[in-house]
């Protein structure tokens, strides 16, 4: 059918449009459905928070979450009021952009592993003056790499960029890079389909947030009560996957979650958990004030954040009212 | 007395210059305002602002002068602009050869033309992570990235341009005894030439485009990396100066290949 404005209605017509489009955003964020923004496609990494979210609908808590392409377009839909909640370390945004967003959960710590291929090298002394692979410029690997090279007196020749865990893997594997740093996953991948040829060099004193929850300052007053839920569904839930890491497949079952998952990975949701939760991976309290701090160095380091750590104030990136409310309901560990 | 005042024909032939000197300064002026408007209003949407993301015009020239004083800028168009030409030469060398032998051989046509008409019809951002698991991640993954964008349209662009010669100057070259390959250099290649620019042109825009896709969907290196990187660390004013930088030099290097057909190869269509 076609529709033309036109005669004196015209500009009317033309004017209701225009207001209508402008209220658009305002009734939406209006409403009581609390709107999650997921930097990434649902994978077996992501099955924990999934859970929860399903727990917190069962205690009538509208959410929806829309899988985005990266955490940076999840956390614009954040700044502009299309989504509630991001998941990722905005601390960029909050820092230079000046955005109204505060973290208030502490869903991961960064867990990553430097690998080494043992036919070149075999410690981290052995890395001085050698090239290196990392997901990206400004990026947690990169900062790791940076950290442990600061550690232990060496630098490197060159750092290349080469995004995707699995694509660094099978890099290795292929021996067109030598040394690089992966997650759990392709670790395990790397150690079983090459035995002994590869080696993970040891990591100590790294502490960094990997993936945590935020919110518009707004949004966390006006749904305080759903973010509370939310939160207290969150600890139960890792707190649940921590004592007995298998959980995750049963209640995977129990949600239907990941319905379409492909048998063999299938295989890998309880070893992927036990993994995780063996490095200590999902907090039990969902944060700190340390936990805070330690990103600022750590985030500092990977050019996140700009200017000296020790001043940064945690306030003006994290608030912990929601996490503290629901700690009090159900205790700390 | 000056005689051309006399003679009404001569005025006119002096005063036309002038005219096309007062159209030609006209239209720089318009041109100014133009993008004197266009900076005019990024500047306010930069200060209402429209999105706490989006940085103003004045903010982008300035992480814009930033990043070519620290020699990233530089660094990164050096990086860029390898697999570009590289890609481009190629794309223009085989592209009007094989464009050129379809449009003079139906055998040529028949079996290119698919392939080549398949190609630009494809979303190539879909094809460009195929490329990947064939040509790993270097160099050549991003040559070709810019080829498949390139080629196809300059391949077309030639094929159709020597196809719709004028017949009645191929007729006349037969008429004359000429040879085969004296219809083809003095005949079909100069008729054809503007079609063939034309695709080039298209072509080099679509190399841009292959160029910057590829450093965004294979491994972020020059422009794409300064783009991917800024906007992880949500210096959103040295990604917009990033994104700005590529399109002025895509512009700029477009109006030169014009400047350059209308100066050196084709002097008659300035003229004309």
């Amino acid at each position: 059918m076609n529709m033309r404005i036109t005669g004196p209605r015209g500009p009317l017509m033309a004017g209701l449009i225009i207001l209508a489009s402008l209220g658009w955003s305002g009734v939406a964020s209006a409403a009581s459905q609390v709107r999650v923004a997921f930097g990434d496609i649902a994978t077996v990494e992501s099955l924990n928070f999934l859970i929860a979210l399903e727990r917190a609908k069962e205690r009538g808590v509208d959410v929806e979450v829309t899988f985005f392409k990266s955490e940076d377009i999840a956390a614009q839909a954040v700044v502009s009021g299309d989504a509630d909640i991001g998941v990722g370390t905005p601390y960029a945004l909050v820092q230079k952009v000046k955005a109204p967003i505060r973290m208030f959960y502490q869903m991961s710590a960064l867990r990553f592993f430097p690998i080494v291929n043992t036919e070149y090298y075999k410690t981290w002394k052995d890395l001085d003056g050698q090239e290196i692979a990392v997901h990206s410029r400004g990026s947690g690997t990169e900062a790791i790499m940076k950290l442990m090279a600061q550690k232990n007196g060496i630098t490197y020749s060159n750092i290349s960029y080469v995004p995707g865990s699995e694509v660094r893997a099978g890099a290795l594997l292929q021996g067109n890079i030598k040394a690089s740093i992966v997650d759990s996953t392709n670790k395990k991948l790397i150690m079983e389909k090459a035995p002994g040829k590869f080696a993970v060099l040891p990591m100590e004193g790294v502490n960094a947030t990997d993936e945590a929850l935020y919110a518009n300052t707004d949004f966390l007053k006006e749904q305080s009560e759903a973010v509370e839920v939310l939160v207290e569904e969150l600890l139960k839930t890792w707190r649940e996957i921590n004592a007995n890491p298998k959980v995750v497949a049963d209640l995977r079952k129990k949600y239907n979650l990941l319905a379409d998952l492909p048998a063999d990975l299938e295989g890998e949701v309880v070893p992927y958990y036990e993994e995780s939760v063996a490095t200590g991976a999902f907090p039990s309290n969902g944060g700190d004030e340390a936990a805070a701090k330690d990103d600022f160095a750590f985030y500092a380091l990977a050019g996140q954040i700009e200017g000296d750590p020790a001043s940064l104030k945690v306030a003006d990136f994290w608030t912990f009212e929601p996490l503290k409310n629901a700690q009090a309901k159900v205790g700390t560990q | 007395m000056d005689a051309r005042l006399e003679d009404p024909a001569a005025v006119q032939i002096v005063a036309e210059p002038r005219e096309a000197a007062r159209g030609r300064r006209h239209l720089l002026w318009w041109r100014l305002a133009s993008i004197a408007l266009f900076c005019g209003a990024w500047e306010i949407a930069g200060r209402v602002p429209i999105n706490l993301a989006f940085p103003t015009f004045s903010a982008t020239v300035a992480a814009f002068a930033e990043m070519v004083r620290d020699g990233s800028m530089l660094k990164a168009y050096l990086l860029t602009l390898q697999p570009l030409i590289i890609g481009l030469v190629v794309s223009a060398v085989v592209g009007i050869s094989v464009g050129v032998a379809m449009g003079l051989r139906k055998s040529v046509e028949w079996m290119a033309a698919p392939v080549f008409i398949v190609l630009q019809a494809a979303p190539v951002a879909a094809v460009i992570p195929m490329v990947t698991f064939v040509y790993g991640i270097g160099l050549t993954a991003k040559v070709i990235s810019v080829c498949l964008l390139a080629l196809p349209v300059i391949v077309l662009n030639s094929y159709k341009a020597v196809a719709n010669v004028n017949p009645s100057l191929i007729n006349m070259c037969r008429s004359f005894l000429g040879s085969r390959w004296q219809q083809i250099l003095k005949i079909i290649l100069p008729d054809a030439s503007p079609v063939i620019f034309a695709g080039l042109r298209l072509g080099i825009s679509a190399g841009f485009i292959g160029i910057i896709l590829a450093e965004l969907l294979i491994t972020p290196t020059g422009i794409g990396d300064l783009i991917t990187y800024h906007r992880a660390v949500a210096n959103y004013a040295h990604m917009y100066a990033a994104i700005a930088s590529i399109i002025v030099f895509s512009a700029a290097t477009l109006s030169l290949l014009q400047w350059v057909e209308e100066r050196w190869i084709r002097p008659e269509k300035k003229r004309s």
